[in-house]
């Protein structure tokens, strides 16, 4: 899946080039929530078992 | 002032989405914080959320024509305001996740059991991308036509489930009870606290709403209410409040017993299916919150370009938010409830407050 995610990044640059040039704020907005989502994308593939918020909440929660 | 919207749309929105948490998690909720007197919780809710709702409604006859955003600029500032907005954009990103995760479960544990989580969020990403390209109006009209057809059915349901009912289930009540039902309302409270979702919409409404529309948003939450209260009934008069305590989607397993005169039988699959609506357009709308939390927080003027990467972000931490249904209710009893009521209450109350204090200073500059 995060290589479709990957494939909709690329194609959303190049789609939405002119907002994303337009303004600083909107290039710079635009590639940390990528990098964001990339980054959550490549943790899950590596480890897919990990705990999830809820399950580390309960640990300490209890 | 354009008026995209209209404050009937909205109501009709508020219950739309209000639904399934109405029929999954209310009845279960309240069954096992009260027992066989949970039904009477709802009632008591009314005394959080009616006033909310006069918030709200007193809010948009103050501010005509403004957000949740811009009047909180008047009242709090624009830093403060800030922090606030990001706020509500992590709740909202909370509650979709949340919202996604409960979905893809509601349909493994009633119609898909052997169907993987991917598929269903893969098909819904499709499916919302196709709704908000349409634009935001199609998602609010789409619950505004089909919401008077599902309150038909339920009206059939509550009436074919009636003679089901077993009277030692939901009796005696007795006043031992009351402060359970009273601390369990907090669940109804946190879903029917949804109404404060009108304020960030409230610059599409126009200047003028009139007194008959803001009067919608009140039969919005009186059908909340009622039908708060009337699933809650069904579902612990037909099931038995311990039971419905311990089942993840208990008024799907109360509709089983239902028949239609003994003629059509498994209305089940049409209340998976309102289920389904009901999440799919409550992601539809905290996705639009999502993108407008953005537009106010960094001042944005085009917004096409967040949507690829925000799916990306939500759909990777459905994974990390709970990953079975267990740790979803705890999450949920736990976290939500409480988040829920600070987004939903505390910061409007506090909006409302503050409002009224500096409502002559800020209606001098308009």
């Amino acid at each position: 899946m995060i290589y479709v995610f990957a494939v909709s990044l690329i194609y959303t640059m190049i789609k939405k080039k002119d907002q994303l040039l337009g303004a600083n704020r909107n290039l710079v907005l635009f590639l940390l929530l990528s990098i964001i989502g990339l980054t959550l994308g490549i943790i899950y593939v590596i480890n897919p078992y990990l705990s999830s918020i809820s399950s580390m909440l309960e640990k300490y929660m209890k | 002032m354009n008026k995209e919207l209209s404050l009937r749309q909205i109501a009709y929105m508020y219950v739309f989405i209000s639904i399934s948490p109405i029929l999954r998690q209310i009845p279960r909720a309240l069954a096992a914080a009260a027992g066989r007197s949970a039904y009477i919780s709802p009632l008591w809710s009314a005394v959080a959320i009616l006033p909310i709702t006069a918030i709200v409604i007193g809010l948009l006859k103050a501010f005509p024509g403004l957000n949740i955003y811009e009047i909180m600029i008047q009242a709090f500032g624009a830093f403060l305001t800030k922090i606030i907005i990001f706020g509500y954009l992590l709740w909202f990103l909370l509650s979709i996740t949340a919202k996604i995760n409960i979905y893809a479960q509601t349909l493994q544990f009633t119609l898909m059991p052997q169907t993987r989580t991917n598929f269903f969020l893969i098909t819904l990403i499709v499916l919302v991308a196709y709704a908000l390209l349409r634009g935001i109006k199609t998602v609010f009209r789409f619950s505004e036509f089909t919401l008077g057809t599902i309150l038909v059915i339920f009206a059939i349901l509550f009436v074919c489930g009636i003679s089901r009912i077993r009277k030692d289930y939901i009796l005696p009540v007795s006043t031992i009870h009351l402060m359970d039902t009273v601390r369990a309302s907090v669940g109804v409270i946190t879903v029917g606290g949804n109404v404060i979702l009108t304020l960030f919409f409230a610059d599409k409404l126009g200047i003028s709403t009139t007194k008959k529309e803001k009067r919608t948003l009140w039969y919005g939450t009186f059908i909340f209410l009622i039908l708060c209260f009337l699933v809650t009934l069904v579902t612990i008069g037909i099931t038995g409040a311990a039971l419905t305590a311990n089942l993840p989607f208990p008024f799907y397993i109360t509709v089983k017993s239902i028949s239609f005169f003994n003629i059509f039988e498994r209305f089940e699959v049409i209340v998976t299916l309102i289920c389904v609506l009901s999440d799919f357009i409550a992601i539809c709308i905290f996705m639009i919150l999502i993108v407008r939390c953005f537009e106010w927080l960094f001042d944005l003027k085009q917004k096409g370009f967040l949507y690829a990467p925000l799916t990306m972000i939500i759909f990777y931490l459905t994974y990390y938010l709970s990953k079975t249904q267990f740790e979803f209710d705890f999450l949920y009893q736990n976290v939500i409830v409480y988040i829920n009521l600070v987004f939903q209450y505390l910061i409007p109350l506090l909006l409302g407050l503050l409002s009224l204090f500096k409502i002559k200073k800020i209606k001098k500059q308009f």
